[in-house]
């Protein structure tokens, strides 16, 4: 760290300019949330004479990180609010959540496990959460909405293991695959798709039994498992690490947790994974750069709307999803820029947000309903799944993943 | 590789990226908050140009009067509501003083206090930091002429705000304003003074309805979307505590005028040093890359020319320690100019500190003030970390701004 590291996480480096709370899109849609500034750098004032507000104050942040990337101080203003939710979960117990919000944090926080359930019959599991009375029933049990786009299952990912790769003898150039939950349960085509793609540019590609990479459980307050799940997945990237093998991540959320939360753990690779973690537009624009990455595109051509996710914009890489598919024949893409689409992980899932949720979402609904009505582009496109799934619910347009718009400028796909 | 690499998201930063993007070159802007502009007013600065162009060092004796001329037509290209007028135009600040300015938008710009009538101050219920009974005694005294009435109004879709007696930000309401729902309330609103004043016969007379915290200029994500605001009475707009809705749609509308042009930004990533080495032939050295922090890990970003537009003093462009015992450019560690004293008792005086900044030449590029010397061949400084100028007693800081921007895209 720093010294300026060091003065940021410091919370008098805020200044109290409230451009956090501007920016933020919760505090625009709920008055009850206090914004970025108040529960985070000001509360934490309060949290250090040992005041520990209860969790339902504090989750009402969906964890976007917006304030972290608008602060011109760079407090760490998501990192205090989460190291409160913390703090309050095991604080005395009538600050905490009740037994059904508690519940349902252990439900949503698993979405793992609901993949390995959902993937066993993924036909039965889809049309099961279609039944209205199904989703009446999650919502008085567990205050699930009734109408948020919970996604679908499909065929999963399978796990591909290399042992030669693990012993450092490979010959050829490999990369290690941390697909996610949403990949591997829910779109198990898209990691295929991506697989092809870094075959067709000489990559072998590994895929080892991970966990979920813990954000999930983060927001919804299970630490101690989230902290469980790091310290197994970088277990299990360990040797390829050692090797100097990048990880690969295709969703952005899962990447920021590696490059923000697994170098915080004490495991012997965390000094490794920050630097070896990639978005794959992020691997693919560094062979790019190298002159490593084959051009043999052929012509796509398609317009699309684009859409940055909010966790993307946090892991500071820029757009390099977007240099890529400008390198391909024929592709058009705007970059709408509009904000949070609201669904946040798990967070618009949530009985009593997701009207919250379709508002804060509702600029970039509006982009994309002009955007697409005036002819601008035909379909959308965007990195993180739980975002396309929101797009679609808010819009009713196509989304799909860049990786997609590369695979059929190679060919791989139609 | 980029043509070139802005670093710093402010006016400057902005103005360059968007002309250089807009020449066709392919441009980055690498930023590390969300920039100065979240305090902007809606108007540009100029200051006396002329009178400045002779002050020796000044950033404007950098440039001839046509490249000044033509960063404002391109301002006013990008912001068609931002017409200029040959007498100098004044608005109304956030205290309903009235403050002067050479570029705004139409809409905030104030009618003849020579003519007489009304100003109805309308008061969004809630607005946050906005004292009506000060702004309308400050207008009162502004315009002796004019009458001063106060109306205050509610939004339905803030009711939940009002109820539990929370403030709502002058960003809030701007959002409202420019929704469907907020203009139709507004209009309105508007419609039923209007019928007041017509119902007690005065409907010959000139009222202006003014509005804190309305934005109607610059489009926004949904890029093609068009704000009516057709009112059956004028409406005013004016300046807003900070953090301003101006500032924040122009920054939105500026991200949105760039990225279109096939320009990218990179936020939340701080520059942190450079890369480059030196020719033979001359002592100035060309940069090839900066080292940029991402999450985890540092990228190192090539360039043929990098764009300084980080700020100074208080945009976090230039570092002070404790007690002043350093003073540093944070990215490329240009040398810089200091004065021997920084400060004057009288607060509101010119300050010595205000001068602080990078010197350059003509094309912008650092000087080494010992020896006079180009420092680095490919680095254009611009905007406020420009040495030997005071945006506050000259009231230049959006004109210098815009020309160095504009100047050192030309450059690229």
């Amino acid at each position: 760290m720093n010294s300026r590291d060091e003065l940021a996480a410091r919370l008098d480096a805020c200044q109290k300019c409230n451009v956090c709370t501007a920016q933020c899109p919760v505090a625009k849609v709920n008055p009850h949330f206090l914004g970025p500034k108040g529960l985070g750098p000001d509360m934490e004032r309060f949290r250090m004479g040992q005041i520990i507000l209860g969790e339902t104050t504090l989750d009402d942040c969906s964890n976007c990180k917006t304030c972290e990337l608008t602060c011109p101080s760079g407090v760490k203003i998501t990192e205090m609010i989460l190291g409160a939710r913390r703090a309050a979960s095991q604080g005395p117990h009538k600050n905490t959540l009740g037994a059904k919000l508690r519940l349902r944090g252990y439900v949503l926080g698993r979405a793992e496990y609901l993949g390995k359930l959902g993937v066993i019959w993924p036909t039965m599991a889809n049309q099961v959460l279609k039944i209205k009375l199904v989703r009446l029933a999650l919502d008085k049990a567990l205050s699930i909405s009734a109408n948020g786009p919970l996604p679908a299952y499909g065929k999963p990912l399978a796990v591909r293991v290399d042992k030669e790769a693990r012993n450092g003898t490979s010959t050829s150039k490999q990369v290690v695959y941390f697909p996610g939950c949403y990949t591997r349960y829910n779109e198990g085509d898209t990691g295929r798709i991506l697989i092809q793609v870094l075959e067709h540019i000489g990559y072998k590609t590994i895929v080892p039994d991970f966990h979920c990479c813990g954000l999930p459980l983060e927001a919804n307050g299970q630490f101690e498992k989230a902290h469980k799940n790091g310290l197994y997945n970088l277990e299990l990237m360990r040797p390829y690490l050692e090797a100097g093998m990048p990880i690969i991540t295709s969703c952005t959320s899962c990447g920021l947790t590696l490059k923000e939360e697994y170098p915080k753990l004490q495991a012997t690779a965390v000094g490794l994974i920050g630097a070896q973690s990639y978005d794959l537009f992020e691997f693919l624009w560094q062979l790019y750069e190298l002159g490593e990455l084959p051009l043999d595109f052929q012509e796509v051509q398609a317009s699309y709307g684009y859409h940055p996710p909010c966790h993307l914009k946090a892991q500071r890489i820029g757009t390099p999803a977007l240099r890529i598919l400008r390198l391909i024949p024929g592709v058009k893409i705007r970059n709408l820029d509009a904000g949070c689409c609201g669904l946040s992980g798990s967070y618009g899932f949530k009985a009593e947000k997701y009207d919250k949720a379709m508002k804060i979402g509702s600029a970039l609904f509006e982009a994309i309903k002009v955007g697409a009505g005036h002819g601008d582009f035909q379909s959308m496109t965007t990195e993180c799944g739980v975002c396309k799934v929101q797009i679609l619910h808010g819009t009713g347009l196509p989304t799909e993943h860049p990786v997609h718009i590369l695979a059929k400028a190679y060919g791989l796909i139609n | 590789m980029w043509d070139a690499i802005v670093v710093g998201g402010g006016l400057a930063g902005w103005i360059a990226g968007i002309r250089a993007a807009h020449r066709g070159k392919k441009v980055l802007i690498v930023a590390e908050g969300v920039g100065t502009l979240f305090y902007f007013s809606g108007i540009f600065d100029y200051g006396d140009v002329e009178r400045l162009r002779h002050i020796p060092k000044h950033p404007y004796t950098l440039f001839k009067a046509q490249a000044i001329a033509q960063g404002k037509h391109f301002v006013q290209e990008l912001c068609p509501e931002y017409v200029e007028k040959v007498k100098p135009q004044s608005a109304f600040t956030v205290l309903g003083t009235v403050r002067q300015g050479d570029l705004m938008p139409c809409s905030m710009a104030l009618p003849d206090r020579q003519e007489q009538g009304e100003f109805v101050l309308l008061v969004p219920e809630g607005l946050k930091d906005f004292f009506p009974e000060i702004v309308a005694a400050n207008m009162a005294r502004e315009f002796p002429g004019w009458q001063v009435s106060v109306k205050r109004m509610q939004v339905d879709a803030l009711g939940e705000w009002t109820r539990l007696g929370k403030s709502v930000s002058s960003i809030d309401y701007a959002f409202i304003w420019r929704s469907e729902e907020g203009q139709r309330a507004l209009a309105h609103e508007i419609e039923e003074i209007k019928r007041q004043y017509q119902e007690a016969g005065r409907s010959q007379e000139k009222i202006v309805v003014v509005l804190p915290s309305l934005v109607k200029e610059y489009f926004d994500a949904s890029r093609t979307k068009s704000y009516r605001f057709e009112f059956a009475l004028p409406v005013l707009e004016m300046s807003s505590f900070v953090p301003s809705p101006h500032g924040r749609y122009f920054a939105e509308y500026l991200k949105h005028r760039f990225t279109d042009l096939g320009g990218e930004l990179m936020i939340g990533a701080r520059a942190l040093s450079l890369n480059a080495e030196s020719t033979s032939q001359s002592p100035a050295k060309a940069c090839q890359e900066i080292i940029v922090q991402s999450l985890g890990k540092s990228l190192r970003l090539k360039g043929k020319k990098f764009i300084l537009a980080t700020g100074g003093l208080l945009g976090g462009g230039i570092k002070v320690g404790m007690e002043r015992k350093s003073i540093r450019e944070g990215v490329f560690d240009l040398p810089l100019f200091v004065p021997k004293e920084w400060s004057e008792l009288q607060f509101f005086g010119p300050q010595p500190f205000a001068q602080i900044g990078v010197e350059t030449d003509e094309f912008m590029r650092p000087l080494d003030p010992a020896s006079g010397q180009v420092v680095w061949d490919n680095v254009h400084v611009v905007g406020r970390m420009l040495a030997h100028w005071d945006p506050w007693t000259q009231r230049c800081g959006g004109g210098v701004s815009v020309t160095s921007g504009y100047a050192a895209a030309e450059l690229i």
